[in-house]
């Protein structure tokens, strides 16, 4: 019963400010043109909040079902189903086609919006309209990032006893994750729940590890894809190291360690963290004397396995054939020295969040004292365990996020991380002093409100005020920030201020996204097939996303989505195919389907 | 007290300042941490963006805060959501500007721009027909002229000025019900002069010296022309002390306000990026003053006045429309309220200590 003439379409047009959006007078062509829809309203020229008009409007048009389009258009259905009523026709009538949620986010996307317009006007599901014939898959998977995320995928698809590779950057597994003292909101011991996997990983026969590798080059189709895998020379042999350290000992350059992020100093011969896994040395080729000028091989001297370290071994590359990829890249957090005003890099103790995590980890460079940073006889800025310890503390929230010059997005960990660490302060050093500065509280997860209400009771103060800047007053550290709730502004004195860094996309993700043939949103984080329903999947075929490359997230919402995209791999192994991506099929190809689909 | 909140307040405001994304604020605090003006007690931008966000005027009315602010533009810069803090403070002080001034004028030229160009047309046609009527004789005229300078003043000041200043007291002291003990009455009125000449609260602020340096030399040379040519008569005197002094400070107020304006165009900082009808007026006014009492002279000092009188008259309309309506109902008056309010709010500091 819908056809010519009953049929209304409504374009919603963007309200996040975007410049670059889908365009819409395009899609109005095209409706108006091919699909003969006659009445077309934008919807910034109607009167709003108004449904006598809108019905009105309906009246005149003849319209039996209406379509809205565009960003957000789930705001106006109620207004639209109102409307419907006093029209006197079923208000079932009003349908919704959200450009965001099948990523049609940019200019270049005009044509999946026009795709969606159409499927929603011939009344076929999109992703019915848009299935592709699936390809025969290979068993293989491969995992792209050693975190927890990449972890956990790995875990399950090996556990489903399909063969997995797993790619890491640097020298051992563990992401983030190892780095952090405790997890929120139980307080449960970060490394407890992470190393008897880390140690799974290393030990499970279906799990081929390859740590300090980096993949360069994907090619193929889903199902079938064929990676380039660059291996870094590691110059110790893997299978042959046992770990015994004497290398290490003798080793003379000391450099600021990756691992404690710069609060600590570690050898060019050396094992990330004495947990890691692969538990075996891996040399620095930027800081080995005998790299950069030929002269030392103390460590060749010593070693007490015959062949174990070659210095001369050069990088090389390995291919692989693969069905899945699963990209679980992670993130980075934000650059503290971007915002000069706080103070980061120009007073010694001002410390990012995770330089904290470190300081306060018994394993960390100070043993789990907390203490001032000093200035060693090289002039490295690192902690030592018996330094003086600081007796005050400021916590600052939102360092990079919600801030329109820096990251518009909420990065959704730093509240609870920052609660936690006021309470691991407290857990050391009863009689310090600590201030929270936030501008909202986001305890959203389970067991968070009451974890904040826990922290709160705590005797932390908690102070609803952004802080604006902090200086140096005689040694002291001066934090000026308005209290809200009090009315004044306080200038607090402390002595070490840790800014609670946001998370943002790794600074090679946009090339990771180049190899792959992925999407990115305009933050840089990865594009999800459909954020409601199909948060994993991408528009490549057989490739899923899992953790914080996709968008930030605390750590029982990452492995969650890691299991998920195992679950999604696991699937295409036990049908022995794969569905072909979005990005392989052309606006047109699905217009037609939808049209041949139609049950008008 | 009438505290009801009106959310129609901010499209009132709008019309006195630029007004891209001000209702974006979520009150985060930063701009009143960055501001290197504010104290314990004296909190501002955000309380008084959220005072707009409500409607809440009568609490507005009895804030000075917002003429503490010098704009240095640092809270908007770093505001994290482009709420753009320092231009509601400047869009607040036009609106203090239109409330505490009595007869309306104000919000008169400040939301309607066509009033403001009739009421100096009016004006200027009212100097040509006096000087038709004294049958454009010279002499008659430029004494007219310089007893008009020194009544304008005189009324001026004691019919609308003074009254606006009682007004700003009553709002921001006496129904802000701030008790202070009468010393620290005493101590801010000595301040008040101070502050009145000198700015001298620029200097906490960063960056701020060049801006502030220029300010001063127009001040002063505004003040200089003002003395120089009401009470010492500087069309008319021998004395070449006096006379040299007097172009001094009429190059001073022209050159200076050219700076002022070229910076205005090219919008380089925060400040400049918006202005407003009457910021141009003020400046435009200012420049056109100094630049044809400078002329004037000059013309007298080389013989050329008796065959260019239409110079005295163009002079003598520029100081007619300036003292009758932009110094009054214009931007002018920033120079009292900003003083007083130092010693304003000082009061409120002691009745808070």
């Amino acid at each position: 019963m819908q056809g010519k003439n009953q049929t209304a379409l409504c374009l919603c047009p963007t309200q996040n400010g975007y410049t670059d959006w889908v365009d819409l007078n395009e899609i109005a062509n095209y409706a108006s043109e091919k699909l003969q829809i006659k009445t077309i309203w934008f919807s910034n020229d109607l009167p709003l909040l108004n449904a006598e008009i809108i019905a009105e409007k309906i009246k005149q048009s003849n319209a039996v079902q209406i379509i809205l389009a565009g960003d957000k258009p789930g705001f106006f259905k109620p207004l639209f189903s109102r409307a419907m009523r006093v029209v006197g026709l079923d208000p079932k009538n009003v349908k919704l086609v959200s450009f965001s949620e099948y990523g049609a986010v940019n200019r270049y996307h005009t044509g999946l919006a026009k795709a969606l317009v159409a499927c929603a006007f011939y009344n076929v599901p999109f992703d019915v309209a848009a299935k592709q014939p699936a390809k025969n898959v290979n068993p293989e998977t491969l995992v792209i990032g050693g975190g927890i995320a990449g972890i956990q995928a790995s875990l399950e698809i090996a556990d489903g006893n399909q063969k997995v590779y797993l790619v890491e950057r640097t020298g051992t597994i563990g992401g983030h994750m190892a780095m952090f003292d405790k997890t929120f909101p139980t307080l449960d011991c970060a490394a407890c729940i992470l190393t008897p996997k880390m140690v799974e990983i290393g030990q499970h026969p279906n799990i081929d590890l390859m740590t300090y590798c980096e993949v360069i080059d994907v090619s193929g189709e889903p199902g079938d894809y064929t990676v380039k895998i660059r291996q870094k020379a590691r110059r110790v042999n893997l299978a042959t190291c046992i770990g015994c350290g004497i290398c290490s000992e003798k080793c003379p350059p000391n450099v600021p360690s990756e691992f404690d992020t710069g609060t600590g100093l570690r050898k060019s011969i050396y094992i990330p963290f004495p947990q890691a896994v692969p538990n075996k040395y891996l040399i620095d080729a930027d800081s080995c004397t005998y790299v950069k000028n030929g002269k030392c091989g103390v460590c060749v001297k010593v070693c007490p396995v015959k062949d174990c370290i070659n210095l001369d071994e050069k990088d090389h590359e390995v291919e692989l054939k693969v069905g899945n990829i699963v990209v679980a890249t992670g993130f980075q957090t934000f650059d503290a020295k971007k915002i000069e005003r706080y103070g980061y890099g120009i007073y010694d103790n001002v410390v990012t969040s995770l330089e904290f995590e470190r300081l306060v980890n018994a394993a960390g460079p100070t043993g789990g004292n907390i203490t001032i940073r000093t200035t060693d006889k090289k002039g490295n800025k690192i902690f030592k365990g018996d330094s003086e310890v600081p007796k005050s503390y400021a916590i600052i929230h939102c360092i990079g996020s919600r801030d329109e010059n820096h990251h518009k997005y909420c990065s959704r960990v730093c509240c609870m991380y920052s609660l936690k660490l006021a309470h691991l302060v407290k857990e050391k050093l009863p009689d310090a002093e600590v201030y929270e500065y936030y501008i909202d509280m986001r305890a959203f997860g389970k067991g968070y409100e009451e974890f904040y209400n826990r922290i709160n009771s705590e005797g932390i103060h908690i102070i609803r005020g952004r802080t604006a800047k902090v200086l140096d007053k005689k040694g002291k550290l001066i934090v000026r920030s308005e209290d809200i709730e009090a009315d004044k502004l306080i200038e607090q004195e402390v002595d070490m201020v840790i800014l609670a860094v946001g998370l943002e996309p790794r600074e090679d993700a946009k090339h990771i996204a180049e190899i792959l043939g992925l999407s990115s949103d305009n933050e840089g984080w990865f594009k999800e097939y459909n954020y409601a329903n199909d948060p994993v999947g991408t528009y490549n075929g057989g490739i899923t996303i899992a953790g914080v490359c996709q968008g930030p997230k605390d750590i029982p919402d990452t492995v969650a989505q890691a299991s998920a995209a195992a679950a999604r791999v696991l699937q295409s192994i036990i049908l022995g195919n794969v569905g072909a991506g979005l990005n392989t099929i052309s606006p047109d190809v699905i217009i037609e389907k939808a049209k041949k689909l139609s049950t008008l | 007290m009438n505290n009801r909140v009106d959310p129609n307040f901010k499209n009132e405001l709008y019309k006195l300042g630029n007004k891209e994304s001000w209702n974006d604020c979520f009150h985060c605090g930063n701009c009143t941490a960055v501001c290197s003006l504010t104290e314990e007690n004296i909190v501002f931008p955000r309380k008084a963006i959220r005072y707009m966000q409500m409607g809440l005027k009568d609490k507005l009315a009895q804030s000075a805060e917002p003429w503490l602010c010098y704009y240095c533009g640092d809270c908007t810069e770093t505001c994290p959501r482009d709420a753009n803090p320092g231009e509601i403070m400047m869009a607040l002080r036009r609106w203090q500007t239109v409330k505490y001034e009595w007869t309306g004028l104000a919000g008169l030229f400040y939301k309607s721009f066509t009033s403001l160009i009739v009421a100096l047309i009016l004006v200027a046609i009212a100097i040509l027909t006096i000087g038709f009527m004294k049958d454009f004789n010279h002499e008659a005229i430029m004494h007219f002229g310089h007893s008009l300078e020194f009544w304008l003043i005189i009324c001026v000041f004691s019919i609308i000025l003074v009254p606006n200043i009682i007004r700003m007291f009553y709002f921001t002291v006496i129904k802000a019900k701030v008790k202070a003990p009468i010393g620290s009455y005493i101590a801010a009125f000595l301040s008040l002069f101070g502050h009145m000449f000198t700015q001298i609260k620029t200097f906490k602020c960063d960056k701020q010296t060049t801006r502030w340096l220029i300010h001063f030399l127009v001040v002063m040379g505004y003040l200089g022309l003002l003395v120089i040519t009401v009470f010492l008569d500087w069309f008319g005197t021998e004395n070449q002390s006096i006379i040299n002094l007097g172009y001094i400070t009429g190059g001073l107020v022209f050159v200076f306000t050219f700076i002022l304006m070229i910076s205005r165009l090219s919008k380089n900082r925060e400040l400049n990026k918006y202005s407003h009808s009457t910021d141009w007026f003020f400046i435009i006014w200012l420049f056109l003053m100094g630049l044809t009492a400078f002329l004037v002279r000059l013309f007298i000092d080389i013989d050329l006045l008796t065959n260019n009188f239409w110079l005295y008259m163009i002079h003598l309309m520029v100081i007619t429309q300036w003292g009758l309506l932009l110094v009054p109902f214009g931007k002018w008056t920033h120079f009292l309220y900003r003083s007083f309010a130092v010693s304003f709010i000082n009061l409120k500091k002691a009745s808070l200590s």
